[in-house]
């Protein structure tokens, strides 16, 4: 199996890139931004994030948002509105301009030998598409399952072309009622399985409670509030069993078992 | 005007800089950016001189997360100095160093016996001594740490801010910056007593001790409940405290706080301050140190100004109709 990082001293360097908008999709208050970025697009692996500018007059600071999808010089970024960075890059429009800097972080391993069981939940779903679609393209055998809260945030999977998605949410108006790890006890999930997750803190604890008591190893993506994104200012740790560790560099995909907050 | 444009060179003590502006220390970290995005986006280096993140003597694993965020225009950090300690430090010190300009060890420390003995290690430093490795042009004292005896700052008291800058200065014939605190009640009495101490460059300000409140818990937002605050929102302040100083001690200021455009560092000149430093705006992404000092010289050359010390201290000059009884100093509504 590809190591934690391991791409980090071998992948071409990061850029910084002014890159044009070419689409924009909008499913409930999420959206989803295409930008023409060949450099960052040929460089992205599953799991890497872009610092993005905040396309708003004043002082922000650039925002760690995750590839969701990357095809041709195509890269895509799913954002949801929560504050002032997150909702004006929400307002942007085609040919509209961003100040765009990766791949940056870790992306998430590909071993194509073992099954794959991919777990997101609200607006942590973003990067797993880029990753069912490296995982299917290595030919590894893939189930991709959500969660939502509610039917409005379960419009996010509108974002995604994921054959056989499975989704619950939390209220029961779209999918399964429940979580998505109860979701999870649900599928057929194989002893040799490795599992990816991205989403709220207490669905990654969740996740890891599930896949320690089954056996199963696997890998988390981590969010955290940043300032540089690229390993300077120390803004972003995480604690783990080797101490603090940056989100940004270090991660942000750890070893689930890594992780002290979610143990 | 020279056809080559304004003329931007400065001097700090000994040291005879290429243009005014520095990094805040903690701000840019060169191993980092090139391990990130290649050694090309440090060439040309967009600094005067470098000054890596605040080395103290002992391993430091900083403050619990969360240890940033964004506030109105600026951000709040408490990062709490975390570092691999001196001797760590002293081991990449040739990467580290390998910019090409004079590089400034910053150093923190939890008791002033900390400080001398950072310094102490990196003055008797084999390859250093031996000059197999760049050599460091100077120190920058972070007198903003809590001292473990006090749990005070030492730069929050004038005698204890002497005595630590009279201690380094023993141990050393290197530029000497001691770099002040804003949170105290009159910064001018630090400042006057770290120059009477030896210190031969002062740079102001830190940031400002500050309080981000989580909207729904309605508790501390960072891990270390309090941070400091940095970014445009602090640089009228920063600006006040330099402008302040700068007729109050002789030595030369570097001038920080908010600077985001040419026109925020030509104002900390027009303040008096002989250099400035880049903090926060590091974060708008790698092409803004660059793009303030492009940003200088233009403003600069749009002026008709052939050099720097043509401006520098030009906020200083009170007109007559802001008159001499207005103890806060000009008005510039």
């Amino acid at each position: 199996m590809v190591s934690e990082a391991s791409h980090d001293h071998k992948s071409p360097p990061a850029v910084s890139d002014p890159c044009r908008v070419t689409g924009v999709r909008r499913f409930g208050r999420y959206v989803l931004i295409a930008l023409s970025a060949p450099r960052i697009a040929r460089r992205a692996l599953p799991g890497q994030f872009v610092m993005v500018g905040v396309p708003s007059p004043g002082f922000h600071l650039r925002r760690p948002i995750s590839v969701h999808s990357v095809s041709g010089e195509t890269i895509r970024l799913l954002i949801e509105p929560l504050g002032v960075g997150s909702g004006a890059l929400c307002e942007v429009t085609v040919a509209d301009q961003l100040e765009v800097a990766g791949p940056l972080g870790s992306g998430f391993p590909i071993d194509p030998d073992f099954p794959a069981f991919v777990l997101g939940g609200g607006i942590g779903v973003a990067p797993l598409q880029y990753l069912a679609d490296r995982l299917l393209a290595a030919h590894a055998s893939v189930t991709v399952a959500f969660g939502f809260r509610d039917a409005q945030q379960a419009r996010l999977v509108s974002a995604f072309d994921i054959d056989q998605l499975w989704v619950a949410t939390d209220d029961g108006s779209v999918g399964r009622r429940g979580t998505v790890v109860d979701l999870a006890g649900e599928l057929r999930i194989g002893p040799e399985t490795v599992v990816y997750a991205c989403g709220p803190w207490p669905m990654l604890s969740a996740v890891r409670r599930w896949a320690g008591e089954r056996g199963l190893r696997g890998y988390v993506s981590l969010e955290a509030h940043m300032a540089c994104g690229s390993g300077a200012c120390q803004g972003c740790v995480v604690a783990t069993d080797s101490g603090y560790r940056r989100v940004c560099v270090d991660g942000p995909v750890f070893d689930m078992t890594s992780v002290e907050a979610l143990a | 005007m020279s056809p080559a444009g304004p003329d931007l060179r400065v001097r700090l003590g000994a040291l005879e800089l290429e243009h005014p502006v520095l990094n805040a220390s903690g701000t840019f970290d060169v191993a980092e950016i090139r391990q990130r995005f290649g050694e090309a986006a440090l060439e040309p280096f967009p600094f005067a001189a470098y000054v890596p993140k605040t080395v103290t003597l002992e391993p430091r694993d900083g403050n619990p997360p969360p240890r940033v965020t964004e506030t109105a225009s600026g951000m709040i950090n408490a990062v709490g100095l975390a570092n691999k300690g001196v001797d760590a430090f002293l081991e990449i010190w040739p990467i580290q160093a390998a910019v090409g300009v004079p590089v400034i060890v910053n150093v923190g420390g939890r008791s002033t016996e900390d400080y001398v003995e950072v310094v102490r290690r990196i003055e008797d430093d084999q390859r250093l001594r031996r000059g197999e490795v760049p050599a460091v042009a100077g120190y920058e004292l972070n007198v903003s740490c809590p001292n473990v005896a006090t749990g005070l700052a030492v730069g929050t008291d004038a005698a204890e801010t002497g005595r630590l800058t009279a201690l380094i200065r023993a141990q050393t014939d290197r530029l000497v910056i001691v770099k002040l605190t804003p949170n105290v009640t009159d910064i001018t009495d630090t400042a006057r007593s770290a120059e009477a101490a030896g210190a031969d460059v002062l740079s102001l300000v830190n940031t400002f001790k500050a309080l981000v409140l989580e909207g729904s818990t309605l508790r501390p937002f960072l891990g270390n409940q309090t941070g400091g605050l940095c970014g445009p929102a602090i640089k009228p302040i920063a600006l006040r405290m330099v402008w302040e100083l700068a007729t109050v001690v002789r030595v030369p200021i570097i001038g920080m706080g908010g600077i985001v455009s040419g026109l925020d560092a030509l104002e900390f000149i027009a303040c008096g301050a002989t250099a400035v430093a880049v903090g926060a705006a590091n974060f708008l992404g790698i092409e803004a140190p660059r793009r303030i000092v492009g940003e200088l010289r233009d403003e600069l050359a749009q002026r008709g100004i052939a050099q720097l010390a043509d401006v520098r201290g030009r906020a200083l000059e009170r007109s007559p109709a802001t008159g001499s009884d207005n103890a806060a100093g000009p008005s510039r509504d």
